[in-house]
């Protein structure tokens, strides 16, 4: 397929996931606010910040709000139109991918994606306070229903890997950065006990990711860092946990190259393998052992390099000069990133330029 | 139901004042041509609320099909429907035949001339067409002297315009001989009408125009240089931002060839490829709807970043088909126009069936100063512009305006035209949704031209639904309508 058309797929299930999974960290920061309300005094704004620094915006937001405010956080990180996180630029940037690939998606596909971006461009911001739950709901539900209707409607083919690829590379990310915050922002080492008010902020973030029923299934009421912990990452079964996703991003990377363990044919390959691999073998003492803050920070890294492999052998428009291999077989290209130089935050954290530059001149 | 029986029939009420205009459906006040007498009863037994029904079940079914156009200069997320009016048009076969036999004739007399100008130049020699008018026109492109485009065809697609006058003759208002767009609501108009009066259309015995894709891409195999039996075959659109961006997708879905930009595009050896996740694939035609400008930076604009560095010499190495060639503007320019009767007459020996509109040329010094003077009389056109822009109605312009437009006139005649006003015929529209009005129509019949002329029975019908306007582009607030064409 289109080199072109392939990056779009990717990046509107990118896209799509991450409005989705900002929207999950709002809903459930906004429920947790209720009950902590009733408990003890708290001074809101530290729960408000946090969700600024999981999508690593601190700066922008600063530029435009001087308070972590419940209703400054929330406008910014849903309707605010300078903030390319926004859930609403997020799905206009998928609407416009989706709109560039068009003929090659179901009809139904289109039409959800365009019903939700209609949704939120007429929304009145004002509802982020009087009827949040429903709001997010309605938001979360959009996404389900598009990746629902894609599941159900969409040929098994390349374009589809790229979608799954997509939204799993995404999901690892956005799931490592919400514990990565929770963890730095719960975690008080002067403290032996588990407080109440603990517990009720690490069900929220197993709340945040759906995950709190299939927890308990595992660990029944041991409500724990150490457990949610494990279970969040490490887990093989429940479909947001980094594990899970890295396996699942692997299995789509595979099919596209065709590449098999002990003969992967592409960078993007190999180093998912190795991920996947990392993980499969990894426990949760090794990763404290290293610090959970480091271990993670790496484990961005590497999803990053991943994301700039995918890039580098599927979608960038090479030039015939480097291109006499090109033509044979993707990857055979090396193209090694020294991985001193990858800035995790933001390096492979938006679609390429190119995409949207080259369109503004008309006829 | 008394109420309902009591209720005027909205034909009733439809002035169509055919001492005025030519009526599509009303031969007289009271009288509605033969062939509109089914559908006047079908209609007369609805009220406005159901037809206005009807009509949101369509405009609903083209807002979720992403059936819009994008507004140039509008914000962000401007999206309008085009609009549709669901009065359809009905053309008789024995019209339909003048039509058909008239727009082949003109398109295979346009075609010659276009080999001509780019080859001997026969025309200009015997000094039928000025030289200067083509030589100075800036869609020749000279350098495409001598270049043999497969079939000897270089306008594969084509809509010329067609209206009728006072009279209800038809007449050619303009060739569009750089692919066209419209072609898509064509179809989508005729499934909305299906959907919309399953039980009139079937009434009728309505030509199908469902073939047209099919057609098309057929033509599109018929050209190609290499691989002939199983040629790779793209569609290169400027993108989304397009105007006509929707109707780009359509058509590669509906032949199913790849929709591509001109930065999925790459040329080696003078070879074109796209660039794909397995590498280099090599295409074989081109179904462009990008204009000759923006190609090729390395031949034409160098600002352009649609186009593909070496495209064209691709292109004339003979490597890759585009659809249509380059160079084919300079015979849709509308000073050569007025010499289309002329051309006729010379490549074919034929008068013409399908006359033009009376055209002054401001180039001509006796021309110019009968347009200086009647400016109050006379739609002004620049040679040059289309979808209405740079366009001057005498009639309906204020003294300023057309001051305006004489110093334009008289500081550059090369660029412009100028035709009587014509009333264009009207035809009832459920405009206002209360009742049925009169509005301007013309008619834009799709042309395909491989090993032989092919004219799908149909087109494109643009109505000016803003009352008493003259004119139905879809930038200008025109909107359009099914086109019934009948079997004999």
């Amino acid at each position: 397929m289109l080199s072109r058309v392939a990056e779009s797929m990717f990046w509107m299930s990118r896209y799509i996931e991450r409005a989705e999974n900002t929207a999950r960290f709002l809903d459930v920061n906004f429920h947790l606010l209720l009950d902590l309300d009733k408990i003890t005094e708290v001074d809101s704004r530290t729960y408000w910040e946090p969700l600024i620094m999981v999508t690593d915006d601190r700066e922008r937001f600063l530029t435009l709000h001087t308070d972590f405010t419940a209703q400054a956080v929330s406008d910014f990180l849903v309707f605010n139109r300078q903030n390319p996180n926004s859930v609403f630029s997020c799905i206009a940037l998928a609407r416009e991918n989706a709109r560039s690939v068009i003929e090659t998606i179901a009809s139904e596909m289109w039409e959800q994606i365009n019903r939700l971006y209609h949704f939120l461009n007429t929304a009145d911001p004002t509802i982020l306070q009087r009827d949040p739950y429903n709001f997010y709901r309605e938001l979360k539900n959009g996404s389900h229903l598009f990746q629902g209707i894609t599941d159900a409607t969409f040929s098994r083919g390349e374009a589809w890997d790229f979608v799954q690829a997509g939204r799993y590379l995404e999901r690892a990310d956005n799931t490592s950065r919400l514990v990565d915050v929770k963890y730095h922002l719960l975690i008080n080492p002067n403290k032996e006990e588990i407080d109440p008010i603990d517990n009720i902020q690490w069900m929220a973030v197993l709340k945040s990711c759906s995950a709190l029923e299939a927890f308990r299934k595992v660990y029944l009421s041991r409500i724990e860092p150490e457990t949610v912990l494990q279970y969040l990452v490490l887990d093989r079964q429940f479909p947001r946990t980094i594990y899970f996703c890295v396996a699942m991003l692997q299995e789509a990377l595979w099919r596209i190259s065709g590449s098999r363990r002990r003969d992967f044919s592409t960078n993007a390959d190999r180093l998912v393998g190795k991920l996947e691999a990392e993980l499969n073998y990894t426990t949760i003492d090794d990763i404290y052992q290293l610090g959970l803050h480091t271990w993670l920070e790496d484990l961005q890294k590497k999803l990053a390099r991943i994301g700039d492999q995918v890039y580098q052998t599927y979608f960038s428009y090479h030039t015939f000069q480097d291109s006499e291999d090109v033509v044979l077989a993707p990857g055979s290209r090396s193209n090694a990133l020294s991985s001193g130089n990858v800035k995790v935050s933001r390096a492979v954290w938006s679609q390429s330029d190119s995409s949207q530059q080259q369109q503004q001149q008309q006829q | 139901m008394l109420v309902e029986n009591s209720r005027p029939h909205l034909f009733d009420i439809y002035n169509p004042q055919t001492s005025r205009f030519y009526d599509e459906m009303f031969a007289t006040d009271q009288t509605v041509w033969e062939h509109y007498n089914t559908l006047l009863h079908r209609f007369n037994e609805l009220s406005p609320a159901e037809i206005e029904a009807r009509k949101q079940i369509v405009n609903v079914f083209f807002l979720n099909q992403g059936i819009t156009f994008t507004v140039y200069g509008a914000d962000e997320g401007v999206e309008r429907i085009f609009p549709f009016d669901i009065v359809p048009r009905i053309v008789p076969a024995s019209e339909w035949d003048i039509i058909e036999r008239g727009l082949t004739q003109r398109i295979t007399a346009l075609n010659l001339f276009l080999f001509d100008l780019y080859h001997e130049q026969k025309i200009l020699r015997d000094k039928v067409v000025p030289a200067e008018l083509v030589l100075g026109s800036k869609h020749f492109r000279r350098e495409f002297m001598g270049v043999n485009p497969p079939l000897g065809v270089y306008i594969h697609i084509t809509g010329s315009d067609i209206i009728r006058d006072g009279h209800g003759n038809y007449l050619v208002l303009e060739d569009n001989l750089r692919c066209p767009s419209g072609v898509s609501y064509m179809l989508e108009n005729r499934q909305a009408m299906k959907r919309a009066f399953p039980t009139l259309f079937s009434n009728y015995r309505v030509r199908p125009i469902e073939n047209y894709p099919q057609e098309l891409v057929s033509i599109l195999q018929q050209i190609a240089p290499s691989n002939p039996d199983n040629p790779s075959i793209a569609l290169l659109t400027p993108g989304i931002y397009n105007s006509a961006y929707f109707e780009h997708s359509f058509l590669a879905r509906q032949m199913g060839i790849e929709l591509v930009e001109g930065r999925d595009l790459i040329v080696n050896d003078n070879k074109v490829y796209t660039r794909t996740t397995r590498g280099l694939k090599r295409i074989d035609v081109i179904y462009r709807r990008v204009d000759d400008d923006f190609l090729d930076p390395l031949v034409f604009r160098s600002d352009s970043k649609l186009g593909t560095p070496g495209l064209i010499n691709a292109y004339r190495s003979g490597n890759v088909a585009l659809a249509n060639a380059i160079g084919t503007g300079v015979a849709d320019d509308k000073v050569i126009y007025s010499f289309v009767p002329q051309i006729i007459k010379y490549y074919l020996g034929e008068d013409p069936i399908l006359p033009n509109v009376p055209t002054y040329l401001a180039s001509d010094p006796q021309d110019l100063v009968y347009i200086l003077e009647n400016l109050d009389k006379l739609v002004v056109k620049a040679a040059n512009e289309s979808g209405g822009y740079g366009m001057l109605v005498g009639p309906h312009a204020t003294q300023a305006q057309r001051d305006q437009f004489a110093v334009l006139l008289k500081a550059d005649p090369r660029n412009y035209v100028a035709q009587p006003t014509i009333a264009l015929s009207r035809h009832p529209a459920f405009a206002n949704d209360t009742s049925f009005t009169g509005c301007h129509i013309d008619l834009r019949p799709y042309v395909l031209y491989g090993e032989t002329v092919k004219i799908v029975p149909g087109g494109l019908t643009r109505v000016a639904l803003t009352p008493g306007s003259l004119v139905v582009n879809s930038s200008q607030g025109g909107g359009s309508k099914d086109t019934w064409v009948l079997f004999d």
